[in-house]
């Protein structure tokens, strides 16, 4: 009787245990979906704030069953390629963009996402919405603090790095942007405009940009005004980047001709002169004697 | 499939590598230093050929000496490079001071390489090794004026994503996703690089490690060449 009125509250206690666990590891999950869907799915949908590049992901199921979802977010290409008569109605209404291949996308993954997706439809107002910034009409004053932001003089809240470290768009100036990643004169028509690009802009979802960006997002205010300035930076035609590169080029080669050029000056008598004077001299004053 | 068998590659290029060449650099160094302590040293040709050597030692070190600087601020004060290139005109002249001294250290290489090739001494005292060590600066050099020119403005994109992943080897939590996506010059740049680290221990590099800095504030000695005719007349 005494070891079964002990036994009872272990046995509580490994159920409370366990289902603590389970609700913390169903929790974690639920965290890594919500991460993950931020970082990879936000900036082409939304859950419940319309269509993106991709369509607005609320009630997502009851479009479609969940195999055949599941299905396409393993391999969108290769469902497109088997002529299925919705994959084909969703390439038409993205206007031909090919959902892309998402890094780190499996079965497991793809089924935590929809549960995410079919809570967050629950919702009155999801998480995932979108970015929501002012439909004002823009400034000369976003334009140029959009420039700022993107040439560094203006530096970011978050403390994340300047565009032009990898960027060019015209009007800079000097050697120009940089050129590691795409030019972004016309981005704002790439993305499909302000929404789109907006969203974007508040997760960037390239793996380049996302790993820097990713604990320095930009704020709404500074995203309006990079929306802003690329809007503007579309009404310019992009500039050759060869002239400001042979620039760099040559001022580069002209300044290590002048360095060579003041080695030989400074040093004249350094490494190649220090003994073979003094041996000249002395085999002069041999030659006297 | 092919993006997986990338990504692999990625994963043994980025983090396994970087690992082996850490190991290989410190475990054959010090055991080198403590075992032939004596072969410790940059093998100098000065006394071979001292004319074309000036043209040749003098451009490779300094350039080579300032761009490991600058790689290293970029990789310990990266928001110091970033702060430094947040004024368009200062991220100008600092790449295009960059940019300078990479052609310096090309200069110099090709003077090097010409020298051990043209002059039939220094020639006999050039090992396997050190062609080896000369054709990985090349490569070095060569990516790296690439990128400087063609993948502009790498003191900014480096502090901003190289230096991530640099301390996320050093961390011990590897994350290769802020390089993943860079084009294949700077990879090969960043491979290089750990190729060269972990070639560094066995060839004449290690003298970098036992660098004479009093040789920077000691007094001059000169060793004055002594007239056989003024030596015997002193006796």
């Amino acid at each position: 009787m005494r070891r079964a009125s002990r036994s009872a509250p272990n046995i509580l206690r490994r159920v409370v245990y366990v289902a603590a666990v389970v609700l913390a590891t169903a929790h974690a999950r639920a965290q890594e979906a919500a991460d993950y869907f931020r970082q990879n799915c936000l900036s082409c949908h939304t859950i419940g704030g319309g269509r993106l590049s991709g369509p607005d992901l609320k009630n997502v199921s009851s479009r479609k069953d969940r195999a055949w979802l599941v299905k396409f977010m393993l391999d969108p290409k290769g469902m497109i390629e088997t002529g299925d008569p919705y994959a084909a109605e969703l390439l038409r209404d993205a206007r031909g963009t090919v959902m892309p291949l998402v890094a780190g996308m499996s079965r497991q993954r793809a089924e935590s996402l929809l549960d995410l997706i079919d809570a967050e439809s629950l919702l009155d107002k999801s998480q995932f919405v979108g970015i929501t910034i002012s439909d004002r009409p823009f400034t000369q004053r976003d334009i140029d603090l959009g420039k700022e932001i993107f040439v560094g003089t203006t530096s970011l809240t978050n403390a994340g790095p300047s565009c032009i470290s990898c960027h060019t768009v015209p009007g800079l100036g000097g050697f120009g942007g940089g050129t590691l990643a795409p030019d972004l004169t016309t981005v704002f028509e790439r993305y499909e405009g302000r929404k789109t690009l907006a969203t974007w802009l508040s997760a960037p979802a390239t793996p380049t940009m996302q790993s820097v960006y990713k604990s320095k997002p930009l704020d709404p205010d500074e995203v309006l005004a990079m929306v802003a300035y690329f809007q503007h930076t579309l009404q310019r035609n992009p500039e050759d980047a060869s002239t400001a590169r042979l620039n760099f080029v040559l001022i580069g080669l002209g300044g290590a001709v002048l360095l060579l050029g003041l080695f030989d000056v400074f040093w004249n008598k350094r490494f190649r002169a220090v003994r073979r004077p003094l041996i000249h001299a002395s085999k002069l004053e041999k030659t006297h004697e | 499939m092919a993006i997986e068998s990338a990504f692999f590659a990625d994963q043994i290029l980025f983090i396994v590598l970087p690992y082996l060449s850490l190991i290989s650099f410190l475990f054959v160094s010090i055991r080198r230093y403590f075992r032939q302590t004596f072969t410790y040293s940059s093998l100098s040709s000065q006394f071979l050929e001292n004319q074309q050597h000036f043209w040749a030692v003098v451009p490779f070190h300094y350039g080579i000496i300032l761009l490991f600087v600058g790689h290293l601020a970029a990789f310990l004060v990266p928001r110091t490079v970033l702060a430094w290139n947040s004024v368009p005109l200062r991220l100008y002249i600092l790449e295009a001071a960059a940019f300078v001294f990479g052609v310096l250290t090309f200069v110099g290489l090709v003077s090097i390489v010409v020298r051990r090739f043209s002059d039939p001494k220094v020639k006999l005292v050039t090992s396997p090794a050190d062609w080896v060590i000369l054709a990985m600066f090349g490569v070095q050099i060569f990516t790296g004026l690439y990128t400087a020119v063609f993948h502009g403005w790498g003191s900014s994109w480096f502090a901003a994503s190289v230096t991530p992943y640099l301390w996320s080897l050093f961390t011990l939590n590897p994350d290769i996703t802020p390089i993943v996506a860079m084009p294949w010059m700077v990879k090969l740049h960043i491979i290089g690089a750990y190729i060269m680290f972990a070639f560094f221990p066995f060839t004449r590099l290690v003298h970098v490690l036992v660098v004479p800095n009093p040789y920077l504030w000691r007094k001059p000695q000169v060793v004055r060449w002594y007239g056989i005719k003024r030596l015997l007349r002193s006796r």
